[in-house]
């Protein structure tokens, strides 16, 4: 990739019409209210960092894998749950069941969607202050969040992000 | 993903989502977005470009410092370039729900409603 004079960036360039129809139909509904607010209260080479990937991915071994199968069955349905990985896992340690995205990169090369090496590079360097022992993975395609998201995997998510003291979360979906 | 946004900033932790679809991330009322015109599934960069994702992680955390009010977006300047000659090229079906709407049009109107049937079971 390259560095461009700055501009706005287009957030449907690379999606397909059809998912680009559904994404603005969503938008489209969402209602307008109150967005939670914690400042950052201290320099980032004094924080603690978390993690959160919508990728899909799960450790190979020790881990049930998302459920692609069954959401292939049922297209409107994605894999509520989530999975806990140790920051240390490596592109070999795991597998990516995500079906919206190409896989075969993401099991190549975790850091094109999980920045755990390079978060460790940014402590070393002194730019952060620490990272979190483990991070967090979910389903990026979940139509009904209603059912499991919201009660049970939020909370879940939420509290182990708690546990670890992190000061910020940083979320990157695919 | 805006969900668990909102979830974890109301719990007290700063947080930042790096959106290849920022316009979607914002919908959902999150507090700080670092907007990137990248691949679903490169978020960070090319395979195999540690270098180049380290750049983009840098770009990152310096939007969290940057951004001063809850919903602000900052848009990050990568693009992304075409691949080398001889790069390996991956490509993957699309995803099921595309599929099923490609054969079955008219239960387009359905989804743009909202209306997102119950799931069928295990």
């Amino acid at each position: 990739m390259s560095a461009s004079p700055t501009g706005e960036v287009d957030a449907f360039r690379y999606v397909d019409r059809i998912t680009r129809t559904m994404m603005k139909a969503h938008i489209a509904r969402e209602p307008v209210g109150s967005i939670p607010w914690t400042p950052l209260d201290r320099p980032l080479s004094e924080c603690k960092i978390g993690l959160i990937s919508t990728a899909g991915i799960s450790l190979r071994e020790g881990q049930r894998p998302f459920d692609a199968e069954r959401e292939r069955r049922d297209p409107w349905w994605g894999d509520p749950t989530h999975r806990e990985l140790p920051w240390s896992a490596t592109a070999a340690d795991v597998r990516c069941d995500h079906l919206h995205i190409e896989r075969s990169g993401v099991e190549d090369d975790l850091g094109c969607v999980v920045p755990t090496r390079g978060l460790e590079r940014l402590v070393d360097e002194g730019v952060i202050g620490a990272v979190a022992p483990s991070w967090f993975c979910m389903m990026g395609y979940i139509l009904r969040p209603q059912d499991e998201l919201v009660p049970v995997t939020i909370p879940r998510i939420v509290a182990g992000l708690t546990s670890q003291e992190v000061d910020v979360a940083l979320l990157v979906p695919v | 993903m805006g969900l668990v946004q909102r979830a974890v900033e109301a719990a007290g932790i700063s947080t930042l989502t790096l959106s290849p679809c920022w316009e979607y991330t914002r919908s959902a009322g999150v507090p700080r977005i670092a907007a990137i015109e990248h691949r679903f599934g490169r978020t960070l960069g090319r395979v195999g470009d540690a270098e180049g994702q380290l750049e983009v992680l840098r770009a990152t955390l310096d939007a969290l410092v940057a951004i001063e009010r809850p919903g602000q977006v900052v848009h990050l300047p990568f693009r992304w370039k075409r691949p080398p000659p001889g790069a390996k090229r991956r490509s993957f079906a699309p995803a099921p729900i595309v599929g099923h709407l490609a054969r079955r049009p008219w239960q387009v109107a359905r989804f743009l409603r909202g209306d997102i049937p119950e799931p069928a079971g295990p």
